[in-house]
């Protein structure tokens, strides 16, 4: 898993972290149970603070995204969202109002919208499926 | 949840020499666990702001704290709790690396003899070799090492890269900074001036940018990053003659439209889309181009 930050896109270089972290397990590039690099050469690497990613891996837990083994590093966990759906729902509104406001700024129509959406999806899927078959996982 | 003692606290500290003042009305605080910059054009008042935390000069008005404690009356318990490299290292030369780290490491109550090894063999350092024989890049080095040993709260690095060759900038930095801060995660402080920005981008939590020993701006690194944004439209047409409030620059030509914002990038871009442009992108500014936009208005 390659993270790459860009100091120009304006958001907050630990939720880039957070954000990549999260589209890595999404598409199957970083497996459950899999080890994430630990803090301090993934910060050098990086050429940023510490605290900042010490500050994503401590969002990533509290999301229950990733967990702490002292003494052994952090690990990607099962996908399960300790929140109730409907917080889970509410959440995932934000996001997507988020994105539709985004395409009518960017002059994108509904239609056209709902289809990028399914295009999308269909990449992550795909993406999914090869890292399942490296993985050996798929029969 | 009390307010934990900033590590670095000044209020109106002013220092001249003779009549020239270095440093007027200065107001700074650091949070213990920060990365705080420094940044400044060359006698903008960054080492005249460092010294005063070090008691190597007395402020003549207002005041500096270092964990609470006045540099001038508590001296020994201010330096204990402190590192500092200056902006020009020196060592005895006729000692070696490994007598002038002991050397130091006497005047200190710990020394983690294990970061000094690891940091020693990183940097490719032969304890045996004269300081006088170390190349500019390395007395730095030597210095890091001793300043990062004592494993102190605080950390002061004056122009730590300055004069160094990009190659040895780019990988030492992260490296001393990462091995002070692993000892004792989110306590540790470092202020640190510079005026190569870029360099720490993703090192600096927090900043103040000086100008004639004023403070000229103080944020969050993210935070800057968020609000000051470069915005570029092209039009169909000749760009419209637009008015924006917290532009600092913009520049119309022919079609096109650039500007630089410090606040309000989303209702420039709103503002901008009515007029129907061809093309239309908003970026961040680097902490470095902030830096020159602020300072070249």
């Amino acid at each position: 898993m390659v993270i790459q930050l860009n100091f120009r896109s304006g958001k907050p270089v630990y939720l880039q972290v957070v954000d990549q972290i999260k589209a890595a397990a999404a598409s199957g590039a970083l497996q459950p149970g899999e080890v994430l690099p630990c803090i301090r050469p993934l910060a050098e690497d990086l050429r940023v603070n510490r605290n900042t990613i010490a500050k994503a891996y401590a969002e990533l837990e509290s999301l229950g995204v990733i967990e702490t083994v002292p003494g052994k590093g952090c690990f990607l966990k099962e996908p399960q969202s300790l929140l109730r759906k409907e917080i889970r729902r509410k959440m995932l509104i934000e996001e997507i109002d988020q994105a539709i406001v985004q395409a009518h700024h960017l002059q994108v129509p509904g239609d056209e919208f709902l289809k990028l959406v399914r295009e999308r999806m269909t990449a992550l899927e795909d993406k999914r499926r090869s890292y399942e078959k490296k993985e050996g996982l798929t029969t | 949840m009390s307010v934990p003692t900033p590590a670095i606290q000044l209020e109106n500290l002013t220092y001249a020499y003779g009549r020239a003042e270095a440093v007027r009305d200065l107001n700074l605080t650091v949070k213990p666990g920060r990365c705080y910059g420094l940044f400044g054009r060359n006698g903008a008042g960054k080492t005249t702001t460092m010294k005063c935390l070090l008691n190597l000069l007395r402020p003549q008005r207002g005041k500096a704290r270092v964990f609470g404690m006045d540099p001038n009356n508590d001296e020994v318990a201010v330096k204990r709790r402190l590192a500092y490299v200056p902006d020009q290292v020196a060592f005895y030369p006729w000692m070696s690396v490994r007598e002038t780290l002991d050397y130091l490491a006497s005047f200190r109550q710990q020394w983690n003899t294990k970061t000094e090894t690891e940091l020693l063999e990183r940097f490719r350092l032969d304890p045996t070799k004269k300081t006088s024989a170390l190349s500019k890049g390395q007395k730095t080095q030597v210095a890091l090492i001793a300043a990062v040993c004592p494993e102190t709260d605080l950390l002061v690095l004056d122009e730590p890269t300055s004069g160094l060759d990009p190659i040895v900038r780019r990988e030492f930095i992260e490296t001393v900074i990462g091995a002070y801060q692993e000892g004792n995660p989110g306590q540790r402080t470092i202020l640190v001036s510079t005026h190569l920005i870029a360099e720490f981008e993703g090192l600096i939590d927090e900043f103040t940018i000086l100008d004639g020993g004023r403070a000229v701006l103080t944020l969050e690194a993210d935070a800057a990053r968020e609000r000051f944004q470069k915005i570029r439209a092209r039009f169909t047409e000749p760009a419209p003659d637009l008015d924006f409030a917290d532009a600092l620059h913009v520049h119309r030509s022919g079609r096109e439209l650039d500007l630089v914002v410090s606040a309000g990038g989303m209702q420039a871009v709103e503002t901008l889309q009515q007029h129907r442009p061809e093309s239309l992108s908003a970026e961040s500014l680097s902490l470095e181009e902030i830096f020159v936009n602020v300072l070249q208005p």
